[in-house]
């Protein structure tokens, strides 16, 4: 176990801001969002969670994949890659477990998503361990812990006048390099608030597919607004539509671009084909969707569940629609 | 190299259109700038479309039609009046210069009328510069130009409920039971306890179930937003389109029911409205339970009575209402144009297109929203600055008239983007030109064209 004085963070950000984007929650106009920063005093550190998670600075909300350029009776196709280190402080083991979840799909998985791997490439995380479960926390429930170090490059845990360093991956190795020092001494490190573990029951344990064709998921969804707010607070939700669209060219040429949007299965549109025709049509469907596809789907075709626990969805959905209760009464059902 | 502005003018094929030829005949000069673009009328002219030329970077717009009284479809050009000045109204609140939007009327014969307003025009936007309306950089915009402070506003009204809470959640169970044991209503919506302390919808079918419902500080969901997916899925379900639906409202929501109605969206004998006499809703953003609170629409609320119901149920309490948005929005409209814009982008910017203020809007309900196409007609897909503010500016202008003032578009926003500010603004502007204020009466908005018989939509 290292330690690092809030003296030497700060300079090692002021150092690092040459070299690499630095992002960390700051708070604007109220809302708290991870966000470039130039220094230290920008860093917001009290907080649950930011609305937004990390997932945002790998698999951005707007994302270029090609230049299309039309030259004559030329078509030029260029890639285009994201370029730039960039290193993310404050990530709560939540948000870095969605990460590795994130992982499961677009790097473990063929084929290999170029644009995530290079930004995946060029981030260092580095974390900041919870004192305590927030009401809507469930990481212990899902398989993490609030202090849980290993999907970081490093994490930082509060304590007397900095932070104590713990080094998980080549890449935090390098990042702190000579400034952390050795322990010394006791030091003050507030425990872990104990919380009394959410009780919801495991996902594992639930037999999903008898549970597809409950009446449960239409009531459920009668309060459901069909808005996209849940998946696109998720850590693991990343579903996105691709679009070629115009865009202003400087030399004269007609030029487009291919774009992919973040997309979720819980707005209408998601599943419209061709024709106008919605196979998922109902809300019910589609709010079954979000759930399967969580705790069966994901699972079964890339390994991991996809939820982290962070409580997002729980605490920003207008109806209350709360994915621990939904455990809960799907649990509780007999067959 | 001396600046030269980009203008799209919008041509009435019968008059200015043929204006312009009559001014071409007559050798007279118009400037190089205007890209004209011909018209079947100036009423086809959509807002939108003006927006849109806004975004692809346009200077300057110029929409020219006939003189009021010589519309080739009768009125056309009376919708174009109408219409323009509120949206001129919208996008200087939002920080573009409002000469940079010009409607005016040229017949076929005024050649010399036609080459002289183009060329003032052309003059006027020349000696504006650039409008900088396109946002080509998409960098975060963290500050907020303003550096508004909200807080001095808000009066911090303290919550204080009256006693009152357990006797109306008593009356609204004993109307729920009477109304679905008779068979009067086959669906009650209202509210009830949810998780983590919160209060949330539900929709209850029989009358065993009438004890979920509560009344509190936390019911504030317009649930007027529900009312037409209700009745069509009970029609569907139970095969008879007779059947009615109850529903709970507070003054605020009950003016939805108004605008609905007045839409011709459904019937009034079709729903049941239990109207409750409002207190007031605590803020909603803590979960944790302590906010005492009053939100900033009930601290302005001046209608404590719901504005139609069969049923009503608690006292209006004696409260002054203070203003407190419509300070907002006087706050907004003192400040330099450039900063306004500023302000909006660094509000816009936060938006991430998850669409809960519309989703939650009971106003917002077309079949396919005009900004979620598949086509990408109105507005791109990307979820960019450029698209957001679209969005926001284009769902504003469709609500202008209609909006309640229920604020839930902003309680909902997961990002605080103060999106009741822009239809704030529309509603005054509404009520200065017409005297029009939305649901007060079921009467449709003078501003809106409502389709009827034949027109109306499936």
């Amino acid at each position: 176990m290292k330690y690092i004085s809030r003296n030497e963070l700060s300079k090692l950000i002021s150092d690092l801001v040459h070299e690499a984007t630095i992002i960390a929650p700051r708070n604007i106009d109220e809302v708290l969002l991870y966000r470039p920063i130039q220094d230290y005093q920008d860093i917001e550190w009290h907080f649950t969670r930011p609305v937004l998670s990390i997932k945002e600075m790998l698999f951005p909300a707007t994302d270029q994949l090609l230049h299309i350029e039309k030259t004559g009776q030329e078509i030029v196709l260029s890639d285009v890659l994201p370029e730039g280190k960039q290193v993310i402080f404050g990530v709560r083991p939540c948000d870095a477990r969605g990460l590795k979840i994130l992982d499961a799909l677009f790097l473990d998985t063929p084929p290999r998503d170029i644009n995530y791997a290079s930004r995946r490439a060029d981030t260092t995380i580095i974390g900041l361990a919870c004192q305590e479960m927030h009401e809507t926390c469930f990481c212990t429930s899902v398989g993490g812990y609030p202090d849980d170090p290993q999907d970081m490059d490093a994490m930082l845990t509060e304590a007397d006048d900095g932070y104590l360093v713990q080094i998980v991956t080549e890449k935090g190795q390098a990042l702190f390099g000579e400034r952390v020092k050795p322990v010394v001494g006791p030091m003050v490190v507030p425990s872990l608030v104990s919380s009394p573990t959410p009780a919801i029951p495991s996902p594992d344990a639930i037999d999903w597919p008898s549970r597809f064709n409950d009446d449960y998921w239409d009531h459920l969804a009668e309060r459901c607004l069909s808005c996209r707010i849940c998946g696109y607070v998720c850590p693991t939700c990343r579903c996105f539509i691709v679009r070629d669209e115009a865009t202003t060219s400087s030399n004269g040429h007609k030029s487009f671009e291919r774009i992919r949007c973040w997309d979720t299965c819980t707005s209408e549109a998601y599943r419209r084909i061709a024709g106008g025709h919605n196979p998922r049509a109902a809300k019910g469907q589609r709010l079954r969707n979000r759930f399967f596809c969580k705790f069966h789907y994901y699972p079964q075709q890339y390994g991991p569940m996809a939820c982290t626990g962070c409580g997002r969805c729980i605490e920003l959905c207008p109806v209350n629609i709360d994915i621990g209760e939904v455990l809960q009464d799907i649990a509780e059902v007999v067959p | 190299m001396v600046y030269e502005p980009k203008i799209i003018a919008f041509l009435c094929t019968w008059c200015s259109y043929t204006g312009a030829d009559t001014a071409g005949i007559a050798r007279l000069k118009s400037p190089a700038n205007i890209r004209a673009i011909r018209v079947p009328c100036s009423g086809r002219v959509a807002p939108e479309i003006i927006m849109r030329t806004f975004d692809q970077g346009a200077d300057g717009v110029l929409v020219l039609g006939c003189h009021i009284g010589e519309c080739h479809y009768d009125s056309g050009n009376h919708r174009t009046a109408k219409r323009l000045p509120i949206l001129q109204a919208l996008l200087s609140f939002t920080g573009l210069g409002p000469e940079r939007l010009r409607l005016d009327w040229v017949s076929a014969s005024e050649g010399e009328r036609f080459s002289r307003i183009v060329n003032e025009f052309t003059d006027t936007i020349r000696a504006l510069g650039p409008a900088k309306w396109r946002v080509e950089c998409e960098e975060s915009r963290l500050e907020n130009a303003s550096a508004q402070d909200t807080s001095s506003h808000a009066a911090e009204q303290a919550f204080h409920l009256t006693a009152q809470a357990s006797t109306i959640t008593q009356s609204i169970r004993d109307k729920a039971e009477e109304l679905l044991s008779s068979g009067q209503v086959s669906c009650v919506i209202g509210y009830e306890t949810g998780t983590h302390g919160r209060t949330r919808p539900a929709f209850i079918y029989d009358k065993d179930s009438v004890d979920r419902l509560v009344w509190n500080q936390d019911c504030t969901n317009n649930l007027t937003t529900y009312l037409r997916t209700a009745l069509d899925s009970l029609a569907q379900k139970k095969g008879e389109s007779a059947r009615t639906v109850a529903i709970l409202v507070k003054p605020c929501d009950s003016r939805a029911i108004n605008v609905l109605m007045a839409e011709n969206r459904f019937d009034r004998d079709k729903v049941y409205v239990i109207g409750v006499a409002c207190d007031g809703m605590r803020e909603t953003r803590q979960t944790n339970g302590d906010s005492a609170i009053l939100q900033e629409r009930c601290q302005q609320c001046s209608d404590r009575l719901p504005a139609v119901y069969d049923f009503l149920v608690g006292e209006p309490p004696q409260v002054q209402p203070v203003s407190i948005t419509v300070q907002k929005v006087a706050d907004l409209e003192s400040m330099q144009p450039e900063r306004r814009m500023e302000y909006w982008l660094s509000q816009f910017d936060r938006c991430i297109r998850c669409y809960a203020c519309r989703q939650a809007c009971p106003m917002c309900d077309c079949p396919t929203c005009l900004y979620e196409r598949d086509d990408s007609l109105w507005v791109g897909s990307r979820i960019g600055l450029n698209e957001k503010r679209t969005f926001h500016l284009g769902r504003a202008f469709h609500l202008a008239g209609r909006c309640v003032d229920c604020h839930e578009c902003e309680n909902v926003c997961p990002m605080d983007i103060p999106i009741s500010l822009l239809n704030r603004k529309l509603a005054q502007e509404i009520h200065s030109v017409f005297g029009h204020r939305a649901g007060i009466k079921s009467t449709p908005s003078p501003f809106v064209t409502i389709l009827s018989g034949e027109e109306r939509l499936p």
